[in-house]
């Protein structure tokens, strides 16, 4: 039976954007999030795929509440989250973590590993000291550095290492659920095959749900069980792993599987290649209708005019297309 | 800055989005790497680049870094060579060092040469160097801006290594980067030449780059991780660009990238390097098929695969890369090599040629019985989804698909 721990529903996101003197004073808005619905079961890992821009980032920040959405509903674990504020936002801290893409830069370089992680612990009261560096200590090995070096700093890591720093503060507070942000994308191959092993044993040992954000789609489909893909602040297609990639209905999602040259030769020189022209437009004036539609290879006039829903095309595959290619057979 | 989303014009150019990448040939005639025997074949003379145990040492107040130790390729028309690795593994150093870019101090010249058509470009004087730089041999970096001046419009940087070395006049160098930029997919060449580098998006600036480095027709183009910066979609594009030119001029190509992607897809012979050295060279069939070294082995396990069905773990090479100033004994691979033997620890192994130009730096690759240990004999389960690789999916009627199928 399903047991969903996150759902969203409707999640809109704009940021305000001051133009400049020229071009006058009205208030603009990047709309970074447009009307995202999904649900991620619990134990369970949704990637996020997309390109730089399309709002990745800014549904993770939703849900951890670093920032506020600008309206829907964030259900997490049977409460909206989504407007939480005060003692409520704070102990919904716990619950929700995140990990950032460069460990460079979110670890504070003069703090010792010891501090960067036992930080949310310090901030939540959590334990004494003494349980505190019990628990620093416990958490290190578990993400396979060694104990000893809690009085190091951050550079004195290498990449690798520095990400399993972010992942054990972010395991500190025992959160349900962590957001992954381009955990690996500023790691060499081997390293990142590391981290993708350590985070996949995490979730088998802990049961923790993941929301995987990448633009790497090898990566996203070696973790996930389900897949999203963004274009646009919009989700287009959304299905489990292996349907996604293997019968993917959207033409934006076709392309984008089609263009990630795959490393295996004979397998490469057999490809089409679906080229998209131009580049993704500006969220500040989204194409109207579907904001695929500019650039869309099979777009029909419809495709301007009504903006296509994210509806169920087949059981647990969603797409937002008004000509959804047909299935292969 | 998200240049996506401050660049107004980019929005304005979805909407022309019908334009396609002038000149990019509707199908790629024929996927099958170039036969080596044919690219020799036609020359009769010097190779078009050979580096020869080429050896670039920094010194630094850590130590001697030995960042490209030992490299050895040749080039010919035509080709092209990836280059692979770890990053700090000595890639841009080496590319840097056949431009003749490396400052010297603190780099230095402990050995080898660099010959282009027979002549060396170690011993070859600045002013001599000039005349070749950005004519005969260009570069893309990974980074634009390093290369494009924020003061100048598009327009005169592009064309300015014709003024340099073709003899154009200000006006004609102009005219012809209007057309190089349309050539490389830029819309409204003609008004956006008059732009400066900042009122680029990335992938324009990426694309401005490459009409820059094409100017003057090279003979030899250096790619150094030219797309590892931008979007799938938008390195796509990039990669379709490069080898329909490639094509067109016959120019040779150096491919560097961590991804075993880009060249599986572009390359056809393949350098694999570690610590400075390199481990192993083989054509791309060889590399991908046939990998002799463990670190190949290991570059080619850590890559996400997925059978079907479940996750299975990968397979990470343990450990990171050594410094490249105290390079361990022995085998520089040898503390993170899974079969590293005593002798490993102790002698270094040198690059052997074993098949054909396939060589290996390995004690063992000689050894039929270790070169079970490759991932060739991993279970192999036919099911296995590469990443993207959509079993037979068809390109949505009207699209722009590039690339013809080749049965074999
Ligand atoms: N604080 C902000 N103010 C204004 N615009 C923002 C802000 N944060 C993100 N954006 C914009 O929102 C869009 C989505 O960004 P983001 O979520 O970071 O995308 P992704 O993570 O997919 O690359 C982009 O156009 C970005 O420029
Ligand atoms: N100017 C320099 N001074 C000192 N060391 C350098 C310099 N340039 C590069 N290096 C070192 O040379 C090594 C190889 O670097 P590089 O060729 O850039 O690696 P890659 O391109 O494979 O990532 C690295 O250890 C790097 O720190
Ligand atoms: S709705 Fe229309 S424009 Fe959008 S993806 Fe589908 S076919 Fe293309
Ligand atoms: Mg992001
Ligand atoms: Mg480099």
């Amino acid at each position: 039976m399903a047991d969903t721990l996150l759902k969203l529903s409707h999640l809109h996101k704009d940021f305000a954007v001051n133009r400049s003197l020229l071009q006058g004073h009205r208030k603009r808005f990047v709309s970074a999030v447009s009307d995202v619905s999904f649900t991620i079961e619990r134990g369970q890992t949704m990637g996020l795929v997309g390109e730089s821009g399309s709002g990745k980032s800014t549904i993770g920040r939703c849900i951890i509440r670093l920032i506020n959405p600008t309206s829907g509903t964030i259900d997490f674990d049977g409460h909206d989250v989504a407007s939480l504020k005060g003692r409520d936002l704070f102990n919904f801290r716990r619950e929700a973590q995140i990990v950032f893409q460069d460990p460079q830069a979110s670890l504070n370089p003069r703090m010792t590993i010891g501090e960067v992680v036992s930080e949310p612990l310090v901030i939540h009261r959590t334990g004494t000291k003494a349980e505190r560096i019990a628990a620093v200590k416990g958490l290190l090995e578990t993400v396979g550095l060694n104990p000893e070096h809690i009085n190091r700093y951050p550079h004195e890591f290498s990449g690798g290492q520095r990400q399993r720093i972010g992942i054990a503060r972010a395991l500190a507070l025992k959160p349900k659920l962590i957001v992954c942000d381009e955990p690996v994308s500023a790691l060499d191959v081997s390293i990142q095959a590391q981290v993708l092993n350590l985070l996949d044993s995490l979730q088998a040992e802990l049961g923790l749900t993941y929301l995987f954000i990448a633009h790497d789609l090898g990566v996203v489909q070696h973790i996930s069980d389900t897949v999203a893909v963004m274009y646009l602040g919009t989700i287009v297609e959304t299905a489990p792993v292996n349907l996604l990639y293997s019968a993917p209905r959207h033409p934006y999602t076709q392309s984008l599987l089609s263009a990630i040259p795959v490393p295996d030769p004979k397998v490469q020189r057999t490809r089409s290649r679906i080229i998209l022209r131009g580049e993704v437009p500006s969220p500040i004036d989204p194409p109207s209708g579907c904001r695929f539609s500019t650039r869309c290879p099979v777009a029909q006039a419809r495709c301007s005019q009504e903006r296509p829903d994210l509806h169920e095309i087949e059981p647990g595959h969603f797409c937002a297309c008004h000509f959804p290619s047909p299935t292969t057979p | 800055m998200d240049g996506k989303m401050t660049d107004r014009e980019d929005g304005g150019m979805g909407g022309r989005a019908a334009e396609t990448v002038k000149g990019a040939p509707a199908v790629r005639a024929d996927g099958a790497p170039t036969d080596p025997a044919d690219a020799a074949g036609t020359a009769g003379t010097a190779d078009l680049l050979k580096v020869e145990n080429l050896k670039m040492y920094f010194d630094t107040p850590d130590g001697l870094v030995k960042a490209v130790d030992g490299v050895s390729f040749t080039l010919n028309l035509g080709e092209t060579l990836g280059v692979v690795g770890e990053s700090g593994s000595g890639k841009s150093v080496t590319a840097m060092s056949i431009m003749g870019l490396v400052p010297m101090p603190p780099g230095k010249i402990h050995g080898g040469n660099v010959l282009f058509k027979g002549q060396s470009l170690i011993t070859i004087s600045e002013k001599d160097f000039q005349k070749i730089r950005g004519n005969n041999i260009a570069m893309i970096f990974q980074d634009p801006l390093s290369s494009l001046n924020p003061v100048y419009r598009v327009g005169k940087q592009v064309g300015e290594g014709l003024t340099i070395h073709k003899g154009y006049k200000k006006k004609q160098a102009f005219a012809r980067a209007i057309e190089l930029l349309d050539l490389v997919g830029i819309p409204n060449a003609a008004e956006r030449a008059r732009d400066y580098p900042h009122q680029f998006s990335g992938g324009m600036r990426q694309r401005a780059m490459i009409a820059m480095a094409l100017a003057c027709d090279p003979e030899i183009l250096i790619a150094d991780e030219p797309t590892t910066a931008l979007d799938v979609t938008i390195q796509a594009q990039i990669l379709e660009l490069m080898q329909s030119l490639q094509k067109r001029t016959g120019s040779a190509i150096i491919m560097i990238t961590h991804d075993l992607g880009v060249v599986a897809d572009m390359a056809d012979r393949i350098l694999v390097m570690y610590a400075g050295r390199p481990v192993e060279y083989g054509t791309t069939d060889e590399i991908f098929y046939q990998p002799l070294h463990p670190y190949t082995w290991g570059l080619m396990r850590s890559i996400p695969k997925r059978t079907a069905g479940d996750k299975e773990p990968l397979t990470p090479i343990k450990g990171n890369p050594p410094s490249l100033i105290n390079l361990p004994a022995g085998c520089a691979f040898s503390p993170r090599c899974p079969y590293a033997q005593p002798r490993c620890h102790e002698e270094g192994p040198v690059l052997v040629k074993l098949a054909g130009a396939h060589a290996s730096a390995c004690h063992f690759s000689d050894d039929p019985a270790f070169l079970e240990n490759s991932p060739l004999h991993d279970d192999e389960d036919a099911d296995t989804v590469a990443p993207g690789a959509v079993a037979g999916m068809a390109a949505p009627e009207g699209a722009d698909t590039r690339r013809g199928h080749s049965d074999g």
